[in-house]
């Protein structure tokens, strides 16, 4: 998965801000847009899935990359 | 003792009654005779489990240190403007005191203890605020401002002194002393006075712009 059309760095930081900061990115795409993230709070798998699960954005994929965690989000 | 109970069950339940113990009395006011009474073992069943009264000591340190809180209600439930997500974050990590106290209990005991799981208990609990503090008024903050460094670091230390304050009045004292204030008015109220002192309570509307040129004016409130 290679394809996004916005990426959002949110290395080193602590739930809430991956979440609000994605929140934020979203908000500016266009409906069917991806949204990268990278981020190292472990914490961030479960509110990744919790968040499009309460927002009804769509997540693509959420993995691993070298010891980072990296999610896919469909804006839908 | 009728009930057998599995290898993990029983080493659950260790940590369970001993958590209690070590809350209430520390480290060193424990026996591992105490702790194999409370679980209804003997001492020798214990040594199995763990291998020391320290080992033991620092698992349930590690457990709760590693507790670690959602804050995506807070963001997903609020036009997602500083204040109303502060609130949020206040009410849930009051809450999960509020649900366990040991958790407040140990963090103390630790604290005085010079336990490294300190560090975890900010990695993993205090440091969602400070980030988040930080953050968001490194973004509101005019960037030639001076002292600007020691201006954000000592609003985040004031907001977590603030709550940690609240919790311990209200979790470890032998009477709750705010035992009429509930525990959403009292996030609301911290939080209040928190933007208020720092300034930043009356530009909550004006959030969507950037505000990074802002320069933010402490202004006396006008009653």
């Amino acid at each position: 998965m290679s394809n996004y059309d916005s990426e959002l760095d949110a290395s080193g930081l602590n739930c809430p801000l991956p979440i609000l900061r994605a929140k934020k990115a979203i908000a500016g795409l266009e409906d069917g847009q991806t949204l990268k993230i990278i981020a190292t709070d472990p914490g961030s798998v479960k509110d990744f899935e919790a968040f499009c699960k309460q927002t009804g954005n769509t997540l693509l994929s959420s993995g691993e990359e070298g010891g980072k965690f990296v999610f896919m989000i469909k804006k839908s | 003792m009728s009930t057998r109970l599995s290898g993990p069950e029983r080493r659950q339940l260790i940590l369970k009654e001993s958590q209690k113990l070590f809350a209430e009395k520390g480290f060193h006011g424990v026996t591992i005779d105490e702790i194999a009474r409370a679980v209804n073992v003997s001492p020798a069943i214990l040594y199995r489990h763990f291998a020391s009264k320290q080992s033991l000591y620092d698992a349930v340190l590690r457990e709760l240190s590693s507790q670690r809180e959602s804050y995506v209600e807070a963001v997903v439930n609020s036009d997602a403007n500083f204040e109303e997500v502060l609130i949020g974050m206040t009410e849930v990590f009051i809450r999960s005191i509020d649900e366990n106290p040991n958790l407040l209990r140990i963090e103390m005991q630790s604290l005085l203890d010079g336990n490294p799981a300190t560090s975890e208990f900010f990695e993993n609990r205090w440091k969602s605020f400070a980030d988040y503090i930080n953050f968001s008024m490194n973004e509101r903050l005019a960037y030639d401002i001076a002292d600007r460094e020691i201006k954000i670091l000592s609003a985040s230390l004031m907001f977590q002194g603030m709550v940690r304050e609240a919790l311990l009045q209200k979790y470890l004292q032998p009477q709750d002393r705010l035992i009429d204030v509930s525990l959403s008015e009292l996030s609301r109220e911290l939080v209040t006075l928190f933007l208020r002192a720092i300034g930043i309570h009356e530009t909550r509307l004006a959030q969507k712009e950037p505000a990074a040129s802002r320069q933010t004016k402490i202004t006396p409130s006008a009653s």
